[in-house]
């Protein structure tokens, strides 16, 4: 009899506990504690504190591709950080493609809910952008600016910071990084990589499979194919206004012959492709291919030091220049937790975050603040910063081209579909 | 008359449950069906119409897609039939069929993800395989320029597909050999002067075939609307029509969501077809003309060409287990550069920063698997002996169970997302329960069904003439006889629940994740080493969990009959 008893009270035990670790440990159940911290060593005006009043205590979702290990322990790093200081519950969601979370939002407000929408907070740049500011599915006009740490940034000398791909973003928008197109190869073996899209070309077809781009409508893989569209284009400045298929059909023909030559000669004669950038890496990496392709300008740096790619590998870009954006971030119009997105948005783009961004061991991607504007403390740290080995030097980015009208890319996109992403 | 009113309500609660449990599959389908026909008014469409259709075949490259699943479906059904019939008429009469379970179980347990990433790993131009031959052998110093993997035609995504489900093949084979005497009727076959293989076609397959036939079909609709296996094995210009739901499903077009529904629904259709195909083969077969030719066809002594499939049957199963194992190198691996066989160096620094990165990803897979697996049990319990004891006795009441099944996920998903997304309703972890219950009753019920009702009644009239009531009956005399299968089958639950893809996908949105979902993340953006250790974690997991069972099932058992 003891016996049984002895044995029942041990399962008790057993299942409380596992209960108990359950409890504690599933996100699902967390319990959000009241505690409120607010930052005092600055000056806070009274909306801030108003806001930072309203942040405290809410859990938000940061839609925000999800490919990159750095990128996602950086956002961790930084969720940790406003968690401890304000309070907030940062949820990274992983997408693979930020349009799917548009379409989300979208169907959201067809459906009629305005509130209490699934998305806090987007990581967002281009025709993604176009298309939400064209539904009308983003926050207020200017937001931006009421943020503290705005004024770390230089709008009038860096007007690329309220342009998005050419269309003013009206403060809609966060700028949070710097990207441009960049390539890279392995020194070892290849002595002067292609630099410009003729050049490629030739290359392509001498080197049968040994190039290959991330498969539009990935993001990477259609910037590959602007990029290329730019350098044959007569006239560049047609590529700001409205795509009008009556008048601009004919200038796509020599991007379209490019890659009718060319296809052939990819890799696996262009009847796969890879997904995204990131499995580039590992096809330069096995040596599949010989040239890889990326926009954040340390990704080949950080491949190296992680020990995913060889130490001779070396980046470049094209003579005439690759493409350059910003990316940014956004809070759409039916999120319910605007506060919390702005104090974490706030954080974000303080110098703190930003060179902690820029480092080249945590994820290498160039701040958006100003030098003139920060505090001379700010600035000598952000001088001191390293770059990585295959990371190029400010002055040799400096040929930075400007994304076409976002109409075009859909265009791009399609068009590339039909014709090359689906016959066979 | 108190006890018929008490009859009438048990049976209006029955059936208010069975309707529950069974709604997402009807919601499902009407949220996919209305679309599909171009109605639904949140999004503008007001009417309903055959636009989608007509216009089906202008959409770039449909017609292939088309084709692949179609093809994928039939051949990969097929090929794993057989090659599971072949291993086990091999083994059937040696010691090895009595491990043979036990061999499988953990093969069966794994994702489909997992041996989609292990292929890969093995068979692509860089792989292992190229790796163990370079350059002594083929004198390439870089990974050549051609393609095994993933190939046109979809066939890699057909050898992926039929190495899964050969184990599921073998282990409902072995379930449904245990239900007949098999054995005598084998050596009858062999008396005759038959060989193994012409006593398995004649005498042996017939019999097993009945057993098996609803496990066929439901593996026909999983492998030609199999998404996650897909989207790392099949070719991507185009891809096959699951692929494709879910590219438009995923594209900001606004109507976008009716071509998806429209294919969803086309998706079904090919199922149907597939089921159709089968059954007219079927026919073929049993009919007498047929039966007699090959009887005096089919060469009784001879070997046929069975060694040599064997063989190949076995070579396939070693490819996946050394698929297996490359991926646990990869996981584990540093530097690991073409032509070498193995890594640079040995690191455990992705497996520890990839578990303190997730861990919350597989608490979450667990304690949903584990929630998802206790109540499926609950539920058929209840299910089972409410029926037992309204004395209701109806065989297609089951195969409502079995119907989610047989509906491609996909279809299935795009039509409740829909639906939730339309109702407004937040609450994803209830939902995603409540819909993974779905996909995990049927499995449990296939294992515990026969168990509960195959008890013999004499414990159970002995229990009540010493005045036990039911439910002490249940709890003393019928849990205890079959504790066994009950934790079996709940293994299977929390496997099955681990394993799932599409409806974490689809109803998780992103808010709830579990492994096999961030798994599929890094399977296509190929980082190996964390792609490696994922794989790790997968493979531990279940068979972590089947020794767990194991180990209970041993202290537990108290009676074996």
């Amino acid at each position: 009899m003891k016996n049984i008893k002895s044995k029942r009270n041990s399962y008790k035990l057993f299942f409380n506990f596992f209960f108990l670790i359950f409890i504690y440990c599933n996100p699902i159940f967390a319990l959000e504690n009241e505690s409120q911290s607010i930052e005092n060593n600055i000056k806070i005006n009274d909306n801030w504190k108003i806001i930072l009043n309203k942040a405290s205590g809410k859990t938000i979702f940061f839609h925000a591709w999800g490919g990159g290990k750095n990128i996602n322990s950086y956002i961790k790093w930084a969720s940790k950080e406003v968690m401890q200081r304000y309070n907030i519950k940062v949820n990274h969601v992983k997408i693979s493609d930020t349009s799917n979370v548009v379409a989300r939002i979208l169907s959201e407000k067809t459906a009629g809910k305005h509130k209490n929408g699934a998305v806090d907070l987007i990581w967002i740049n281009g025709e993604n952008f176009s298309f939400m500011q064209k539904h009308k599915l983003l926050f207020k006009d200017n937001w931006i600016m009421n943020l503290p740490e705005t004024n770390n940034m230089d709008f009038i000398s860096n007007p690329s910071l309220l342009n998005d791909f050419g269309i003013p973003t009206n403060g809609m928008e966060m700028p949070w990084g710097v990207s441009q197109l960049n390539f890279y190869y392995d020194s070892k073996y290849l002595k002067y990589p292609p630099k410009s899209a003729i050049e490629l070309k030739k290359y392509i077809i001498n080197n049968k499979g040994r190039f290959t781009f991330p498969q539009p409508p990935d993001f990477v893989g259609t910037s590959f194919l602007k990029q290329v569209l730019i350098e044959l284009i007569e006239d560049k400045s047609v590529l700001k206004s409205t795509y009008v298929k009556d008048r601009h059909e004919d200038l796509l023909t020599p991007l379209w012959t490019w890659l009718n030559d060319v296809t052939p000669f990819l890799w696996r004669k262009g009847i796969n492709y890879p997904t995204n950038y990131m499995s580039l890496t590992q096809l330069v990496a096995d040596r599949e291919i010989d040239i890889g392709m990326a926009f954040n300008i340390a990704h080949a740096s950080n491949a190296i030091s992680e020990g995913r790619l060889p130490k001779t590998i070396r980046g470049y870009i094209h003579k005439k220049g690759t493409l350059a954006n910003v990316h940014f971030l956004s809070i759409p119009y039916n999120s319910s937790k605007k506060a919390a997105s702005q104090v974490f948005i706030n954080f974000l783009i303080s110098p703190e975050a930003q060179i902690k961004k820029q480092n080249k061991d945590i994820w290498g991607d160039p701040s958006v603040l100003s030098m003139n504007k920060m505090l001379p403390e700010w600035k000598n740290k952000f001088k001191n910063l390293s770059k990585g080995i295959a990371t190029l030097s400010n002055e040799e980015l400096q040929l930075k081209l400007e994304e076409p009208h976002p109409s075009w890319v859909k265009v791009i996109e399609s068009k590339w579909i039909e014709k090359f992403g689906s016959s066979k | 008359m108190k006890t018929k009113y008490y009859n009438r309500l048990l049976k209006f609660i029955l059936f208010l449950f069975t309707l529950i449990i069974l709604s997402p599959t009807f919601i499902g389908f009407l949220g996919v069906l209305f679309p599909a026909f171009g109605y639904f008014p949140a999004l503008g469409g007001n009417y309903f119409s055959l636009n989608f259709f007509n216009d089906l075949f202008l959409i770039p490259g449909i017609k292939k897609s088309l084709l692949l699943s179609l093809f994928i479906g039939f051949f990969s059904t097929l090929l794993a039939l057989f090659f599971s019939q072949l291993i086990l008429l091999y083994i059937f009469n040696t010691k090895i069929f009595y491990y043979l379970k036990i061999i499988i179980s953990p093969l069966v347990a794994l994702p489909h993800i997992t041996m989609a990433v292990g292929l890969l790993f093995l068979l692509s131009p860089s792989g292992f395989i190229v790796r163990a031959l370079s350059p002594w052998l083929t004198g390439y110093d870089r990974p050549p320029d051609f393609y095994l993997i993933p190939d046109e035609f979809g066939l890699s995504l057909i050898l992926g597909l039929v190495l899964k489900e050969i184990p599921f093949f073998l282990l409902t084979s072995i379930a449904a050999l245990e239900q007949f005497p098999a054995k005598k009727l084998f050596n009858v076959g062999k008396s005759l002067q038959h060989s193994n293989f012409s006593t398995w076609c004649l005498i042996i397959f017939p019999n097993l075939y009945n057993k098996i036939r609803l496990v066929i079909f439901i593996v026909m609709a999983f492998t030609s609307s199999v998404i996650d296996m897909a989207l790392v094995l099949s070719p991507s210009t185009p891809s096959t029509l699951s692929i494709r739901i879910l590219q438009f499903y995923q594209s900001t077009e606004t109507n976008s969501i009716f071509i998806a529904s429209n294919l969803a629904l086309v998706q079904v259709i090919i199922i149907i077809i597939l089921m159709l195909t089968w059954k007219l083969i079927e026919m073929i077969i049993k009919h007498n003309y047929f039966f007699l030719f090959s009887i005096k066809f089919l060469p009784r002594k001879k070997y046929f060409l069975e060694k040599y499939f064997f063989s190949l049957g076995l070579f396939l199963i070693f490819l996946s287990i050394l698929g297996i194992i490359n991926s646990f190198f990869w996981g584990i691996g540093n530097n690991w550069y073409f032509p070498n066989v193995y890594p640079e160096t040995y690191t455990l620094d992705h497996i520890i920063s990839f578990f303190n990165e997730n861990k919350v990803i597989i608490l979450n897979s667990l304690s949903i698997a584990l929630i998802v697996s206790i109540l499926s049990i609950f539920i058929i319990i209840i299910w089972i002996e409410s029926c037992d004891y309204l004395s209701i006795n109806k065989p297609y009441l089951e195969f409502l169970i079995f119907i989610p099944l047989f509906i491609p996920q996909i279809s299935l998903l795009i039509g409740l997302q829909t639906f939730l997304i339309k109702v407004g309703f937040q609450n994803y972890f209830f939902s995603l329960i409540f819909i993974e219950i779905l996909y995990v009753i049927p499995y449990c019920l296939i294992l515990l069904g026969p168990a509960l009702r195959g008890i013999n009644k004499d414990f159970l009239s002995i229990g009540a003439s010493l005045g036990k009531t039911r439910i002490q009956r249940l709890f003393l005399i019928k849990i205890p006889l079959i504790v066994s299968t009950l934790l079996t089958s709940f293994a299977i639950g929390i496997i099955i629940s681990l394993s799932l893809y599409t409806p974490v996908y689809f109803i998780g949105a992103g808010r709830i994740t579990t492994l096999t979902v961030e798994t599929l993340n890094l399977a296509t953006s190929g980082l190996r080493q964390d792609l490696g250790v994922a794989t790790i974690f997968q493979i531990i997991i279940p068979i972590f969990i089947l020794l767990i069972v194991a180990y209970l099932n041993k202290k537990f058992t108290k009676w074996v009959f």
